[in-house]
C-alpha cells in the first residue's frame, strides 16, 4: 500500500472507506507488520476514521425527482 | 282429476327435495356465515348478493378438494343443486363445486403467470442478487404522492441519511400502471443507482394487479440493478415480490432492508477505531517488548562487556606476550649475569675442596690398596687359571700349580702338601 496509490479518504464512499478501515485493523491486530507499516496503516486509519465519523454525523439525505412531482410533506 | 289424499308432512317436504334436486344451477354471491366446525361432515355457508340470501351446504371431502379457502366476504361461483333437510324443513342448495369468482379469477391469472415465469427460471434463488452493504444511491420506483414514498423517505432519513435517494414516480395503479412502473424501473436504473426500491403502499387485491403484470414481472428480473419490493402489506404476495432480489413486507421493510442504520454504523465505527488504537499499542507494546528484551542483554546492558571482555583479552596477551618476550629475556639476563658473576666469584675457589677430599681420598685408598697390604709382607695366592683366590687349604691338592703375588712381582709354585 503506497501512498500514492491510496485515495483520499474524503474522495471515497463510505463503505469503501470502511472495508479499507477493517482490513487496515485486521493487519494491524494480526501483528505481523513491520513497526513502520503499523505506524503508517495507523495514520491511514486514523484519517479514514475521522472522515467517517464525519460522514456519519453530517450526513443529509439528498432527494432527487428523476420522473413524477413529489408530494411529500418534508417537514417531518 | 281423482281427489288425491292428504300428504303427510314428511311426504310433503320429500317431494319437494325430489323437485328441487332437479334444479341445477352455476351461482355468484359473496360468502357469509362460514361455519367450519372439524367434526361436521360438511361445510355450511350463505352466500348473499345484497338482495337475498342462499344457505349452502358442501360435504367436507368435496371442500377440501376445491382448494380455496372460504372465508366471510369473499366472492365465490358454486355449482349444485337445492335439495331440502326433511326433518327441519330446510331448503339449502348443496354445493358440488366451488372456485372462486371476480378477485378468485384474477388469482387463477396472476398463478398461471407466476407458473410460467418459475418454469423459465426467473424465481430462483441463484438469480437473487446481492445487496450493497452501504448504497450510495438508492432509487425509488412508486407513487409520487401517497404513504408509500413518505415511509421510504422517512425510514431512510432516520436509518441512512448517507444514500442519496433518487424518485422516480409514476402511476401505480389502474389501465396503464404496468408500462408506467416498467418506465420507472428503466429510468430508475438509467440513474445507476446501487439497489432499486419498488414499493406501493396497501390495497385491495385488484388494486395490486399491476405489480402482478408479466411486463412488470419481467422488466424486475431483468433490472441491470438489484431490485427490492415492498408491495402491500404483510401478507401480499405479487410476482413482482418474487422475482425480485429481495422481497420485503411493506415499503418501510424495503428501506430498512437497503439501509444499514446509522446509529449501529457510529458504534461499528467507534468500535472499529477502538480496534485500530488497540492493535496499534498492541503492536508497539511488541515492539518495546522486544526491544527492551535485547536491551536487557548483557552486551547493551553494560557495554564494557564487549569491549572489557576484548580489553580483558587483549590485557592477558600482552601480559603473555610481556612474560614470554622482552621480562624473559630479561630475566634471562639477569640469570645469566648472576651465574657469570657468581663463576667469576667462585671459580677462584672451586677446586680447593675437591684437591683437600681428593688428598684425603687418595691416602685412604692408598690404605685400602692390596698393593699397600702387599707392601707390608703379606702374599696372595691363586689357584692355577690366575683368578681365584684360595682362602682354604682344602681347595687345592698336592701338585696343584698356584700363582703368589707379593708385592713386587709374582711367583708360579706347586703344591706339596696341605693341612688344616
Amino acid at each position: 500500500m503506497e501512498d500514492s496509490t491510496l485515495k483520499s479518504p474524503e474522495e471515497m464512499t463510505f463503505g469503501e472507506a470502511l472495508a479499507e478501515l477493517e482490513g487496515i485493523v485486521g493487519s494491524l491486530e494480526g501483528g505481523q507488520l513491520e513497526l513502520e507499516t503499523s505506524l503508517e496503516r495507523y495514520e491511514r486509519g486514523v484519517a479514514l476514521l475521522r472522515s467517517l465519523q464525519t460522514k456519519l454525523s453530517e450526513a443529509q439525505q439528498k432527494v432527487t425527482t428523476l420522473i413524477g412531482e413529489l408530494e411529500v410533506d418534508d417537514t417531518e | 282429476m281423482a281427489q288425491e289424499r292428504a300428504l303427510t308432512v314428511k311426504e310433503a317436504m320429500s317431494a319437494a327435495k325430489s323437485a328441487l334436486e332437479s334444479v341445477h344451477v352455476r351461482v355468484i354471491g359473496e360468502v357469509s356465515e362460514f361455519n367450519d366446525k372439524p367434526g361436521y361432515k360438511a361445510a355450511y355457508f350463505s352466500i348473499g348478493d345484497g338482495q337475498a340470501t342462499m344457505p349452502c351446504m358442501m360435504w367436507r371431502d368435496q371442500y377440501q378438494a376445491s382448494g380455496v379457502q372460504l372465508r366471510c366476504g369473499v366472492l365465490v361461483e358454486l355449482s349444485g343443486v337445492f335439495s331440502a333437510y326433511v326433518p327441519k324443513g330446510r331448503m339449502q342448495f348443496m354445493v358440488r363445486s366451488l372456485q372462486l369468482a371476480g378477485e378468485g379469477v384474477l388469482r387463477m391469472q396472476v398463478a398461471e403467470v407466476a407458473r410460467r415465469l418459475e418454469a423459465e427460471g426467473l424465481m430462483r434463488s441463484d438469480r437473487k442478487r446481492v445487496l450493497p452493504r452501504f448504497p450510495q444511491r438508492l432509487a425509488v420506483v412508486t407513487s409520487p404522492r401517497g404513504k408509500a414514498i413518505h415511509d421510504v423517505i422517512r425510514t431512510l432519513r432516520r436509518r441512512y441519511p448517507l444514500a442519496e435517494l433518487l424518485v422516480a414516480g409514476v402511476q401505480v395503479e389502474g389501465v396503464g400502471a404496468p408500462e408506467a412502473l416498467v418506465h420507472g424501473l428503466r429510468v430508475a436504473a438509467e440513474a445507476k443507482p446501487d439497489v432499486i426500491l419498488l414499493v406501493r403502499g396497501g390495497g385491495s387485491y385488484e388494486d395490486l394487479m399491476p405489480f402482478n403484470a408479466e411486463q412488470v414481472a419481467r422488466a424486475v428480473s431483468r433490472s441491470p440493478i438489484p431490485v427490492v419490493t415492498g408491495i402491500g402489506h404483510e401478507p401480499d404476495t405479487s410476482i413482482a415480490d418474487m422475482v425480485s432480489d429481495l422481497r420485503a413486507s411493506t415499503p418501510t421493510a424495503a428501506a430498512e432492508a437497503v439501509s444499514p442504520s446509522i446509529d449501529e454504523m457510529h458504534s461499528e465505527v467507534e468500535s472499529l477505531g477502538r480496534h485500530l488504537g488497540k492493535a496499534l499499542s498492541h503492536r508497539l507494546e511488541g515492539a518495546q517488548h522486544d526491544v527492551r528484551r535485547l536491551a536487557e542483554r548483557p552486551a547493551f546492558s553494560d557495554p564494557r562487556v564487549i569491549i572489557g571482555s576484548l580489553s580483558q583479552r587483549l590485557d592477558l596477551v600482552s601480559i603473555a606476550l610481556n612474560g614470554a618476550l622482552p621480562g624473559r629475556l630479561e630475566r634471562d639476563e639477569q640469570r645469566l649475569q648472576f651465574a657469570r658473576e657468581s663463576m667469576q666469584r667462585t671459580g677462584s675457589h672451586l677446586l680447593d675442596r675437591p684437591r683437600e677430599k681428593f688428598a684425603v681420598s687418595a691416602a685412604r685408598l692408598h690404605d685400602l690398596s692390596p698393593l699397600a697390604i702387599l707392601g707390608r709382607g703379606y702374599a696372595v695366592c691363586f689357584a692355577s687359571d690366575g683368578r681365584t683366590v684360595i682362602k682354604q687349604a682344602a681347595e687345592l691338592s698336592a701338585g696343584d700349580r698356584v700363582h703368589v703375588r707379593v708385592a713386587h712381582g709374582h711367583i708360579g709354585a706347586v703344591v706339596e702338601e696341605t693341612g688344616e
